[in-house]
């Protein structure tokens, strides 16, 4: 069925261009450039949606070009507000997050109705956030947060990239949970802490069984050869708690120190955006001290 | 013994606005001390706009895009291009070679045509309109991003994003700023034979009359397929004047698309796009939405049969807050890149009091502000 209420184009069915990869050196692993102990470099600014009660823009820069950005969020947070009159009590805070790629956000156009990567996305990121967020002092009342995947996380190329939008969603899952974090705070909804998300992977560098797996934080598929296992951690810093955890990958069973590990990095990747979700929010409160 | 003195109540001016709003834009827009100069509650004068800024290319999967803002009005525009084989078109009429379709739109237009004329002699030719025919333009607007409060995701688009993506669309296509001949994919069997398989050497769309001189191939070329340009919107943040901005942000992102060259494979049967050889679209002319609202002394619920009656103002580039309260809207679309004003699209709706003067005044003021948005696009 065919959605009537937008300019649905053609009836015969496009095909998104096709490119001869025959005359193209076949790529490699471009190599990672930061020590595998480090994220990529953010951006984050709160107050893009001056209508929302709440908004923040989040950037994370790409390694294949300097300067490029490879993951772009807009996410915006209104509410609090009364439930509509049809609704059942709660006694808490009613949160509905929606998460959804932008048609050009992706190598493939992505419709307009949400598809079920997206909704699982949803469902992670408002897990992430119901263990932050102070729920029971408004009762009766919802939030709604949305947050806007703008430019996804992948590179340009198609050549090699089959199997990797897992791995690009757990990034997005992490950006995802920082910048809803950000656009929370923005919206000065109760908090126990400020959330940020993390996401450590088990990569091998070369194709080659040799190599020894190794754990970097922030993965970038097209860094690296193959992905073993990755995990995408929501964590509050001074809580020391884990709201949310998404463990993916092929991991012996046995090896329950791997997995530790992972988990152990993974909280550290989310340190480091924290720190940077923290210094926006400084920085935020200062402005509005002086103005 | 003293009256008691009533109590006073001091309210800031946000609080007025938010309660009030009519009583208040009015109070604003007439001041009381004589050498004060009418503004409105956000600060501005009846006819100034807010600045616009453009960034182009700012995505990177995208063929081209632009975001563009305008005060607190902020639009992504991306256009993609995706094939459509002319064996998936269901009422598909081959067009004749084109080395035929250019002698006929040059010949039988004199030296003083303007290229619109040109064009449209060249649509004439072969009779049909091709961009509106196969859906090639392919325009939607999305505001349920969380941009506004009204807009919220889950439910289907609403009124007011059906509207504006009906009204880019159908302004799209009466513009013509779009040549279709950039959209066209051509293929002459033979003409790609040998050992000749680099890009050069085969048929493109954009291998423009390099192989027509010859006029020996057994077959004739022919379309294989079309572009079709999907040209998606989203709102990140709605202050008010959404049509303005949506049609400012595609037509940057027009102008900053760059499609790869597609060939036919005829052994493959498939289309191939080469990555390094890309082109730009020839986008005619630089058409620019100007955006009035008509706010009336009378308040909109006491307005009956007279709301001619009474003092009114014309306020350019309406925010969320005056859009509310103001129920005429002008919008004007003008292009002045040939040296002279062309209208390109004339609406109004919701009133009686723009009139045939007004409309004129109007207009002036519209080419002010293509001049603005000329220096930003162009930038």
């Amino acid at each position: 069925m065919t959605d009537r209420r937008r300019i649905n184009g053609p009836p015969g069915e496009t095909i998104p261009p096709f490119f001869d990869d025959a005359d193209r050196a076949p790529e490699t692993a471009k190599g990672r450039f930061r020590p595998s102990n480090a994220i990529r470099k953010m951006f984050l600014k709160t107050g893009v949606t001056p209508s929302a009660s709440g908004s923040a823009y989040l950037e994370i820069s790409t390694s294949a070009k300097p300067g490029a950005s490879g993951l772009k969020l807009s996410c915006s947070v209104h509410g609090p507000r009364s439930l509509p009159r049809s609704a059942p009590f709660s006694p808490h805070l009613v949160l509905t997050t929606h998460v959804k790629y932008a048609p050009f956000a992706t190598r493939q156009r992505r419709g307009y109705l949400r598809d079920s990567s997206e909704r699982d996305l949803s469902v992670h990121l408002e897990t992430a956030l119901r263990g932050a967020i102070i729920a029971d002092r408004w009762p009766k009342s919802g939030v709604d947060i949305i947050v806007s995947i703008l430019e996804g996380d992948q590179e340009r190329e198609t050549s090699r990239s089959q199997g990797d939008e897992v791995w690009e969603m757990m990034n997005a899952l992490s950006g995802c949970i920082t910048v809803a974090a950000a656009a929370l705070a923005d919206a000065g909804i109760d908090c126990v802490d400020t959330v940020a998300g993390g996401v450590a992977a088990l990569v091998q560098d070369t194709d080659g069984d040799e190599s020894q797996p190794s754990i970097v934080l922030d993965p970038v598929p097209s860094e690296h050869a193959k992905i073993l296992a990755a995990c995408c951690v929501a964590y509050l810093p001074t809580r020391d708690e884990v709201t949310n955890l998404w463990f993916r990958g092929d991991v012996p069973a046995s090896d329950m120190e791997l997995y530790n590990s992972l988990v152990e990095k993974g909280i550290q990747a989310s340190r480091n955006a924290n720190r940077v979700l923290v210094g926006c929010l400084t920085e935020s409160v200062g402005e509005g001290d002086t103005s | 013994m003293s009256a008691p003195t009533p109590p006073t109540v001091s309210l800031s001016a946000p609080i007025f606005a938010k309660l009030t709003p009519h009583p208040f834009l009015l109070r604003t827009l007439r001041p009381s001390e004589p050498g004060a100069k009418p503004l409105r509650t956000n600060g501005r004068t009846p006819a100034e706009t807010r600045p616009l800024r453009a960034n182009p290319s700012s995505l990177s999967h995208a063929h081209g895009s632009a975001l563009v803002r305008a005060g607190d009005t902020t639009v992504v525009c991306g256009v993609r291009g995706e094939l459509l084989p002319v064996d998936r078109i269901p009422q598909f009429r081959p067009l004749p070679p084109r080395s035929a379709t250019a002698a006929a739109a040059t010949g039988d237009d004199g030296p003083q045509t303007i290229p619109d004329a040109a064009a449209a002699a060249g649509g004439a030719a072969i009779g049909r309109g091709e961009l509106k025919d196969y859906d090639l333009l392919v325009p939607n607007i999305e505001l349920a991003t969380g941009s506004a409060p009204q807009f919220l995701p889950g439910v289907p688009p609403t009124t007011l994003a059906q509207t504006l993506s009906t009204r880019v669309c159908s302004l799209l296509h009466s513009t013509r700023m779009v040549d279709v001949e950039d959209l066209r994919v051509w293929y002459k069997p033979g003409g790609a034979g040998g050992g000749d398989s680099s890009g050069d050497g085969d048929v493109t769309m954009t291998t423009e009359g390099a192989h027509d001189a010859e006029g020996q191939e057994e077959e004739p070329e022919r379309v294989v397929a079309y572009w079709v340009l999907y040209i998606d919107l989203l709102f990140v943040s709605f202050d008010g004047n959404p049509f303005d901005a949506a049609w400012a942000a595609v037509v940057a992102a027009l102008r900053d698309t760059q499609l790869p060259a597609a060939r036919w494979d005829p052994d493959r049967e498939i289309l191939v796009c080469s990555p390094a050889d890309k082109r730009r679209l020839n986008i005619r002319g630089l058409p620019v939405a100007c955006s009035a609202a008509v706010f009336l002394e009378k308040e909109l619920s006491e307005s009956g049969a007279d709301a001619a009656e009474g003092r009114h103002w014309l306020l350019m580039d309406p925010d969320r807050s005056e859009e509310t309260l103001c129920r005429e809207v002008v919008t004007v679309v003008v292009d002045c890149s040939d040296g002279e004003t062309r209208i390109k699209s004339i609406e109004k709706h919701g009133g009686t009091v723009i009139g045939r003067e007004l409309m004129r005044g109007f207009v002036g003021v519209a080419e002010k502000r293509w001049r603005e948005v000329k220096e930003v696009l162009k930038a």
